[in-house]
This record gives C-alpha cells, structure tokens and sequence, in this order.
C-alpha cells in the first residue's frame, strides 16, 4: 500500500473557493482525508509548512515534439520539466512529425507515454489531415482512441468552410477545438509585432489584425455551430473584447494566455533577440493591460504555457531564419506568480482555479482540478516566498531557448505527487 | 370516400392523409395481383407514357416503365437521348417540343428542385415527379408507406428514424411528410453536418446519437451515403461514418428482433448498414422495390383515369 500524507500546508481548494491549514493523506493515488492533526506511521511524510498544497497544475499547451523531434524534446525530458515546473498533466499539441491525425497515431503517442511519462500527457490531434488544412481528420475515432482537443496549433484553419463543417460536425462527439489564430495571408512572413520595433529593426511586421480578423471569424463560426472553441496564447487587447462579447452572446468560447505574453512587450526583441521571438509576437503594454484585466474579470479562464523547446542552433543566427518559442515549462508557474500575484492581479485561489479547476474542466477530467476526498492524487506544492534565479543552462527540458534567464523569481513548485507518487520532492526530481 | 381530384403528383405534400390512404389501398391490391403468372392488364390500353430522366437512374425508370406495361401503355424512354433533343434550345422549348408528342402521363425526374412543378403549368399531360433536387420523391415515399402497412404497421403507433444524409434527400423529406399525414412519429439522426437546421418545418424531430434514435424507431430508415459527400467535407471518412452512424448488428439499442429495417437503395454495403442486416428476416428492403412497382402502377391508373 503506498501512502503519503502533506503535513502543515496551506491547503488551496478551487472548486470551494476555500483556503485552510489542514493535512492531506493520500492512499493507492487517491485523496482519502483531509483534516487537520492527521498521523499516519504507514505513510511517506512531506513536510509542507509554509508552503501552499493544491490540485496539480493542468497545462493545456505544450510541445514534446515526439514524434520526429527528438532532438528538441522527447516525452521523457518533457515531462521531467513539467514535474519540476509543478505541472501534473499537459495536452501535447499534434504538430509533430507526423502530424497526431490519425487514431493509429494517437494509439502509438498513447504506447509511448505509458512507456516513458512522469506525468500525466493527453494528447491533442489535428483537425485537418497532415495539418494540411484541407480535409477534416476523423475526430471520433480519435476521441476513441483517446485524443482530448483538436488543435492545428502553429497555424490557424485558413479554410472556412472546413472549419465550418468540421465545428458543426464535432458537437456529435463533444470534441473542443484549440484555435491557434493568425491569418497567414495576413501575417506573411511576418517577425515581430508590427509597430515601433519592427520599424527600428527592419524586421517584417506581424500585424494584431493577423490575430483578431481569423480570431473573429472563428468566434462566429462556434458561435453559429455550438462548438466549444478555445483560443490559445491571446496576445491581443482587441482579441480580449471580441472574446468577451461573444461569451456575452452565449458562444461556448474560451481562452488562455502564455507567461511571456504578459511579462514581456514587444521592445524585448531589442533585449533578447530570437529569444523573444515567438508566435503570436509579443505585443504592446497596452496589450498586456488588457490581458490582465481580461485574466482578471474572468473572459480568460485559461494559463497555459505554449512551452515550445527548440536546439539553439534553431534559434541562433539569422533572425528571420529563427523558430518562433519559448521554453518555459519548469519556470512558466514563477513567471505567472510574478505577472499575476505580485500585482495582485488574482489571489491565490484564483490562480489555482486558472492552472487547474479550468482547464481540468475544459479537458473534462472529472477526477483532476480539485482538492478533495475521491479525487485524484495530482498535487502541486509551492513555496510562494523563496526567490531563485533562473538558470536556463540547469533546465531538465531540452530546449533551452528561453529569454528568462537570469530572472530572480518566487512562488516555485518543490514538491509534485502524480496519482499519489512523489514525483518531486525538496525541489529535487526523485529517482 | 375522399374523391381523387390531382392532376399530377408532385409532392407528397399536396395529398391529404385520405389520398395518400387511396393510393395505399389501391397498391396493396396491386401488390397482390403481382404475384400472378402470367400477368397484364388493359386497364391503361392506348395510353402513352414518356419517362423523361435527366438524372441517371435505374430502378426508378425501370419501375415506372414496367409499371406502365403492366397497365398495358406504351412508353417510351428518354435519357441519355436528351442531349440530342435539346441541341442548344432552353429547357422550356424542350419542354414543348415534347408536348406536342400528345403522350398522356410524363414521369420526370430532374436534378432541380421544382422542375415537375413548373413543368405542370404548362405541359398539356399528367406529370409524375420522380425526383426533383432535393425537394420530393412521392412515389419513393408511397412505396415505403405501402410496405410499412403491408408489414401491418399501424401508422398511428409507428416511429420511423431516418438515418443519414437527409440534407440532400428528397427521400427524407417526402417520406417524412408522409408519415406525419398517416400519425407517424419521424426521428432523424446522422451526421450533424448533414441535417439542415430548419428541417423541423417537415414534422419530424432531430436525435442525437444515432443509438437513440434506433432505440426509439420501431422502423430503422437508412438512407444511401453517397461518397461525393465525404470529398465535400460532410464527413471525414467512410470508416468514420460506419463506425458512428451506419446500422450495425452490435449498435447500442437496436434490437435485431424489434425493429423493422429499410433503405431506398442502392445499398452500399458495409457504409450506411451491414451488409448481414441488409437481407435480415426484419429487413423490409427487397420488399420495397416489388411496392414500387405496385404503387406505380397505383398512381398511373388513378391519375389518368380519376385525376
């Protein structure tokens, strides 16, 4: 029988908007009490005083780019990065080598993770075969085979009746849809926001229309079919307004944001070069205003982390010849302690609900996204007042293109249980 | 009794419960006195029928054809003779070239909704729509209307679901309307893409999933999936669709036993329906096209001896 019990942490329970000091047992990867004064001489003691003890942290947008790009990231190293960065389940987005648009394919990512995860990897697949933007993929044996979203992440559906049909078609089978917007005719080759920096540097613009135009286009597409529709990395304040109007209309449409949309503005291709580089571009501080206060009024329900690893020799050299991303799983939990707590943009509570309750209920995991008895045992424990400097170079993920280095930071996780296993522990990967 | 008093057949639509009832009554005699050998009758001696058919068709044609001799008329065949007809001249002028063939009945069948209609306010014979778009298929609707019955289905406690393509069916539509006149419950399921919004205006309900609606059908109506459809992005793949929609022996709710199984044809097999349920002991299919015929017949003689 394997068990473990949380000693003296402030426990954070989302679902009841509840804060309290108590203890957590966990048994055979279950929640079995939680009460104060708990002694258990069977169980795994983790001493969390002092520090904050809620449900795993979800992160809905990750690349492990396996299969095909291994050498950027694979799902071992992936999901050490996510342990150490407090997450307990991520979504893979299918634009690997081959694209995830098949359930054969689904079948053999599922192989994989039983093989080598630490953590808990759902898959995302395509919408559209080979990501070809072209024909609609077979979402229900997909779902079957145990796909969670449909995602042609890195690009946008440029077609809009397939989009159209394949929306309307996927409500037979209750499939979201994760919408990566940006309107290619729009965007070109596009580098950075398109504005003062890309006039300074000589670098193609990328326009926000790229982002809102496709972005409302799709917004009346879920809005017409009923599909749940979610729309990833927003960067754009005008993007937040037509979010909120058509959830005002009753369109089942969500959103999240990324860490660098809302710590970085677009002056930092100045700074940090290629590292910064990343799609959508990081835009304007009246953008990441709005973003915020979007997190803030509850239009965006979301923080994931668009965690996209690249080899640096992808990022060096020639700009315009640069991949766009950002690896950030093991810091992206600090990075949103410091743009959403330290101005008190959200509570505690609340960032809780944004890493956990929601997406847990976006992907439809009944038994994640909660601290209570029944529940799984995904735990996330952090230290909120401990700072530690980034070091990029220490990262278990391999990609180690990250503009972050360097940054002192608070509110790291220290201890990650996945189904009831320590997993980390002390800030220290076990085994 | 109602007095028949149509000209024309063009839609189910037009006819009342009680007409629909006459044309049953007068088939099921039909289908009865086509189990003779030998046969004919000369009910319709010197009578002239023109099958007039824009749309590739075979059993549709043949029926009517066959239907018509039985009555003893003549008929003559035009399809693939049309192009020669015409040769650069409107439809309409096409139209009345063909009225001056002083036929009686024409039987036309034509990829455009309305055509039969539009034709009727002009042409100088009984016009029978055999097809037109997406509109109307009565006879087809008759047919099954008159296989339901003879397989002594009370109309009054009867659920029909009607599986698949019903965007692009003219047979959904009229059988639908049909059933509702003669008390029927109408069911449709499939593919979200491929039920028009606004197709509640025919009486029938939309149930998703396809399980149950079969749960609630004591006739399982499966129509044909065409596999144009499946490149114009209506579905992803005929795999898909099998999996989800077709009727399949170890579909969730369908009771073999219980529920009665048709199909207009052609069937593919192993797409819409399995290909062991297609000639199953509650399998309703082969009977339906021998209807047909007897409907046919049915609708030629009332037409042109009461209408």
């Amino acid at each position: 029988m394997n068990k473990v019990l949380i000693k003296n942490g402030t426990l954070i329970l989302p679902q009841t908007d509840r804060i309290m000091e108590a203890d957590v047992l966990i048994e055979n990867g279950v929640i079995v009490q939680i009460e104060s004064g708990i002694k258990d001489v069977k169980a795994e003691i983790i001493n969390a005083s002092g520090c904050l003890v809620g449900p795993g942290f979800i992160n809905l947008h990750v690349h492990f780019r396996e299969p095909g790009e291994e050498k950027k990231e694979d799902l071992l190293s992936g999901s050490r990065a996510a342990v150490k960065g407090g997450f307990t389940s991520v979504l893979c987005m299918p634009n690997t080598q081959p694209p995830i648009d098949s359930p054969l394919l689904i079948s053999y990512l599922l192989s994989r993770i039983r093989e080598v995860a630490l953590v808990n990897i759902f898959p995302a697949a395509a919408i559209s075969l080979g990501l070809e933007g072209k024909a609609m993929t077979d979402l229900g044996l997909l779902k079957d085979a145990g796909a969670k979203a449909l995602s042609d992440d890195g690009k946008c559906v440029k077609d809009s009746r397939l989009l159209y049909r394949i929306m309307t078609y996927s409500k037979y089978f209750h499939m979201p849809f994760i919408l990566h917007e940006e309107d290619r005719d729009i965007a070109g080759e596009g580098q950075v926001n398109e504005g003062s920096v890309s006039v300074k540097l000589g670098y193609r613009p990328l326009p926000k229309v790229a982002e809102d135009s496709i972005m409302a286009r799709d917004l009346v597409l879920a809005h017409s079919t009923g599909a749940t529709v979610h729309f990833t990395h927003l960067s754009t304040a005008f993007s937040v307004k037509l979010l909120e109007w058509f959830q005002n209309q009753g369109a089942k449409v969500s959103a999240d944001v990324t860490p660098h949309h809302l710590l970085l503005d677009d002056q930092s291709v100045i700074h940090y070069g290629s590292l910064a580089k990343v799609k959508p571009p990081l835009r304007d501080t009246s953008d990441i205003n709005v973003l915020k206060e979007g997190i803030q009024r509850g239009i965006i329900r979301i923080l994931a982390s668009d965690h996209a690893p690249h080899t640096l020799e992808d990022k060096e050299g020639d700009f315009n010849q640069a991949a766009f991303g950002i690896s950030n799983l093991e810091i992206a939990i600090p990075l949103y302690v410091k743009a959403l707590i330290d101005d008190e943009t959200v509570n505690w509570l609340e960032f809780w609900k944004l890493l956990s309750l929601y997406p847990a209920q976006f992907l439809g995991l009944a038994k994640k996204g909660s601290l209570a008895i029944g529940m799984d045992a995904d735990i996330t424990i952090i230290d909120p007042d401990t700072h530690h400097e980034v070091k990029v170079n220490e990262f278990v993920s391999k990609g180690k293109n990250c503009p972050f280095d360097g940054w002192q930071l608070r509110g790291w996780p220290v201890a990650t249980l996945i189904n009831g296993k320590i997993i980390m522990k002390n800030s220290k990967l076990e085994g | 009794m109602v007095k028949w008093q149509h000209k024309h057949l063009l839609g189910i639509d037009q006819l009342s419960g009680e007409e629909i009832g006459i044309l049953l009554e007068k088939g099921s005699q039909y289908r009865d006195w086509l189990e003779q050998s030998p046969k004919g009758s000369k009910r319709l001696e010197g009578y002239y029928l023109i099958n007039l058919f824009f749309e590739a068709s075979t059993r549709t044609r043949i029926s009517f054809e066959m239907a018509g001799k039985l009555l003893g008329m003549e008929v003559v065949n035009f399809t693939n003779e049309l192009s020669s007809i015409n040769k650069g001249e409107s439809f309409r002028d096409t139209m009345l070239t063909l009225a001056q063939l002083k036929a009686d009945a024409l039987v036309i069948r034509h990829q455009s909704s309305g055509i039969p209609l539009y034709i009727s306010q002009f042409l100088p014979f009984h016009i029978i729509n055999a097809g037109d778009g997406m509109r109307e298929h009565p006879t087809q609707a008759l047919l099954d209307l008159l296989t339901m019955k003879r397989d002594g289905i009370d109309f009054t406690q009867n659920t029909v679901a009607i599986i698949g393509d019903i965007l692009h069916s003219r047979v959904a539509r009229s059988l639908c309307l049909g059933l509702k006149k003669l008390g029927s419950q109408v069911i449709f399921s499939g593919p979200p893409t491929l039920i028009p919004s606004g197709i509640e205006v025919l009486g029938g309900q939309v149930v998703y999933p396809v399980e149950e609606a079969v749960r609630y059908a004591d006739v399982v109506y499966l129509l044909r999936i065409q596999k144009e459809r499946q490149e114009a992005g209506f579905f992803p793949s005929v795999k898909e669709y099998n999996q989800f929609f077709a009727l399949k022996e170890n579909r969730k709710g369908f009771d073999r036993g219980l529920k009665k199984i048709m199909h207009p044809g052609p069937v593919n097999r192993g797409l819409e329906i399995d290909s062991s349920l297609v000639e199953a002991e509650n399998s309703l299919i082969e009977e339906q096209v021998s209807c047909g015929l007897a409907i046919r017949m049915a609708v030629l003689e009332t037409l042109i001896l009461e209408g």
